[in-house]
């Protein structure tokens, strides 16, 4: 009994192809995420002086290295004294090449440069204070300067530094918190506009509108979700940007205002949906017994259908975020790009996926802005995976007060 | 408060579901409605607080009256209506709130903002439910975290704390195990001092043990309405024997 075996060899087939495909597709997701680490972590053990370059001080400077900030400003002419940066009171004369070649004859330098390196290094040594920046190549074995070492740049310069300039000379700059701050700027501005009209919407569709305008209106608002960002951005630059310039008298329309608003267009189909779809959920049982106990319709949506669908209704909100931190297109083409912390609506900014998208094509691969624009990746795919953990967590609440 | 129907004909679209119904219906008794499923006992029960009027494409000729309202005159204020006459439903479907909250539920929805008043009330509704007891340490608990009859009986304070005069149960103790059947139906004969109540059962026992009055309902007519013990013991119709009988249904 019970000793009679079929042959299974299809099933197993398709169970292991079954098996194949689902764990290529997660190896392929989990190599995707540790190829971006990877490639951003480089950024924290790379110099943000240029390739090729060094920067170097005269002998008697007492100082050990500059900070990439350091070097920005002393060259910006915002820091001018060697004791402002832990050294001796002494007028830092910062020394590009070209200031010092220019000093010099065509005859004394050499047809071929090849008296540059001698002239460079007596330069430095007769300026006490000097801060050169030149072509490594140029330093001969008798150089009578010092080479600063390389620094790189730390986590803390990164997460909390307020200039980006990837392409900076002598020290690119990358602070990345004026760009997280755009973007958290433009998506909660988003979703704070798009918020009452997708409630509204999705009220009228869950519980107001008849089955035949439901019928019509769900779909073409579930099409909305699926135009390509860049007609959004499209209609952004002509029709919402010229609004904003000239309700609010501004120089330029292209603000973070513009890309709140594209960006709440773009986000009203998911919170639409969603929060449909869990005020949908409400029992008919649940609504008819607040009926039931006199409650008008509106008393009966607010308190009841409402608080049944919260955790949908959260989870819309929270989905719509991720939406809006993702957005690149759309988000570029109407923001107007520039690197500052934002203080109000009206300035312009730049997000994170904007970011990437304009400068990776622009950059050397391999190059430190490179891989400063892979962390840029690294910390966007953070953000957005953990908002949609945490809206996982939300949905999956039990729908008890 | 009494209940009628005059010549009730209603309508589901095309589907004539109520044919030609007469009832009067006594305050302060209990009225049972047995019958089949989809005889339309369950549609005629929901006539009274016009319940049936959030079902689209449907029509309804003749009158229902409350007291003596016919409650489908144009002047009638259904919410109003709704606190008169209450209703349990067949599934316990508390609200996603409190306990407490449940029972405030429909004094808050009828504007009833003195704390005083909904505490009392609600703890007089629960005593009246017979679920005070079982309740009154975890009232700011979730109303989900009770067992179904508990539930159900909760539903039954929700519904008595706007104190409306009639109550209407659509197979309240369907859903529910023996020992909080008992104590529903315990309940329903308690309730019949101060409310009129209606109630469709399934349970033929159920309409024996609690009902004073028990109409029969077959194919949408109103086959028989009679006193219970009549309708039970020596039915005028041959429908009416077959069916309590379980010669069929």
């Amino acid at each position: 009994m019970f000793n009679k075996k079929r042959n299974r060899f299809g099933e197993t087939l398709v169970e292991w192809t079954l098996r194949l495909s689902g764990g290529t597709t997660t190896l392929v997701i989990v190599l995707i995420s540790i190829f971006l680490f990877t490639e951003g972590w480089g950024l924290f053990k790379s110099s943000t002086v240029e390739k090729g370059y060094v920067l170097c001080v005269n002998r008697s400077n007492k100082i050990q290295n500059l900070t990439p900030k350091q070097v920005k400003e002393i060259f910006d002419g915002n820091i001018t004294s060697w004791k402002q940066v832990g050294g001796d009171d002494i007028p830092i004369e910062p020394l590009r090449m070209d200031d010092i070649a220019s000093q010099y004859t065509e005859e004394e330098i050499g047809a071929n440069f090849e008296h540059l390196p001698q002239k460079l290094s007596e330069a430095i040594a007769a300026k006490p204070g000097a801060l050169a920046f030149f072509p490594e190549q140029f330093i001969n074995i008798n150089f009578l300067g010092r080479v600063l070492p390389a620094e790189t740049i730390t986590l803390k310069e990164y997460f909390g530094g307020k200039e980006w300039f990837p392409t900076a000379t002598p020290a690119a700059q990358f602070g990345v918190l004026p760009l997280i701050l755009g973007t958290l700027w433009v998506s909660i501005a988003a979703i704070l506009i798009a918020l009452p009209f997708g409630m509204a919407v999705a009220i009228y569709l869950a519980e107001i509108a008849n089955n035949r305008v439901r019928k019509i209106l769900k779909p073409l608002i579930e099409l909305l979700a699926g135009i390509p960002s860049v007609v959004y951005g499209f209609f952004g630059l002509i029709v919402i940007v010229p609004l904003i310039r000239s309700i609010f008298h501004l120089p330029v329309g292209e603000t973070a205002l513009a890309g709140a608003i594209v960006l709440a267009i773009m986000a009203l189909p998911t919170i639409i949906t969603v929060a449909e779809d869990a005020m949908r959920t409400t029992p008919l049982a649940m609504k008819e017994s607040s009926l039931a106990l006199g409650a008008t319709h509106w008393q009966t949506i607010y308190r009841v259908v409402i608080p049944y669908a919260s955790s949908g209704i959260m989870a819309a909100i929270v989905l719509g975020i991720g939406r809006a931190i993702g957005e690149t297109m759309a988000v570029l083409m109407v923001t107007g790009n520039a690197a500052v912390i934002p203080h109000t609506l009206t300035e312009p900014v730049r997000t994170i996926p904007a970011t990437i998208a304009a400068e990776l094509g622009e950059s050397a691969m391999g190059s430190v802005q490179y891989q400063a624009l892979f962390m840029l990746g690294a910390i966007l795919f953070v953000l957005t995976l953990g908002i949609s953990i945490w809206a996982e967590i939300i949905r999956k609440e039990p729908k008890v007060q | 408060m009494k209940l009628e129907a005059k010549n009730v004909n209603f309508f589901y679209g095309d589907f004539h579901a109520l044919k030609d119904i007469n009832m009067q219906i006594d305050s302060n008794s209990v009225t049972a409605f047995i019958g089949p499923s989809g005889c339309g006992k369950s549609t005629f029960l929901r006539l009274f607080n016009r319940m049936n009027d959030l079902i689209d494409d449907t029509h309804l000729e003749g009158e229902c009256l409350v007291g003596d309202q016919n409650i489908y005159d144009k002047s009638v204020s259904v919410d109003e209506l709704r606190t008169t006459v209450g209703m349990v439903f067949q599934k316990p479907n508390p609200f996603p709130k409190s306990i407490f909250e449940n029972v405030a539920y429909g004094l808050r929805v009828n504007g009833v903002k003195d704390k005083k008043i909904i505490t009392e009330t609600v703890e007089k509704s629960l005593k009246q439910a017979a679920l005070w007891e079982e309740v009154k340490d975890k009232l700011k608990k979730s109303a989900f975290e009770l067992s179904g009859g508990q539930q159900q009986r909760l539903c039954i304070a929700r519904a008595l704390a706007i104190s409306p005069s009639v109550l209407l149960m659509d197979e309240p103790a369907s859903a529910l195990d023996p020992i909080s059947t008992s104590k529903i139906e315990e309940l329903i004969f308690e309730l019949k001092h101060n409310y009129t109540v209606v109630i469709v059962t399934h349970n033929m026992q159920q309409a024996a043990r609690v009902s004073d009055k028990t109409g029969f309902f077959m194919l949408g007519e109103l086959i028989e309405f009679n006193d219970t013990k009549k309708i039970f013991l020596n039915p005028d119709k041959e429908q009416t024997q077959n069916y309590i009988t379980g010669r069929f249904g």
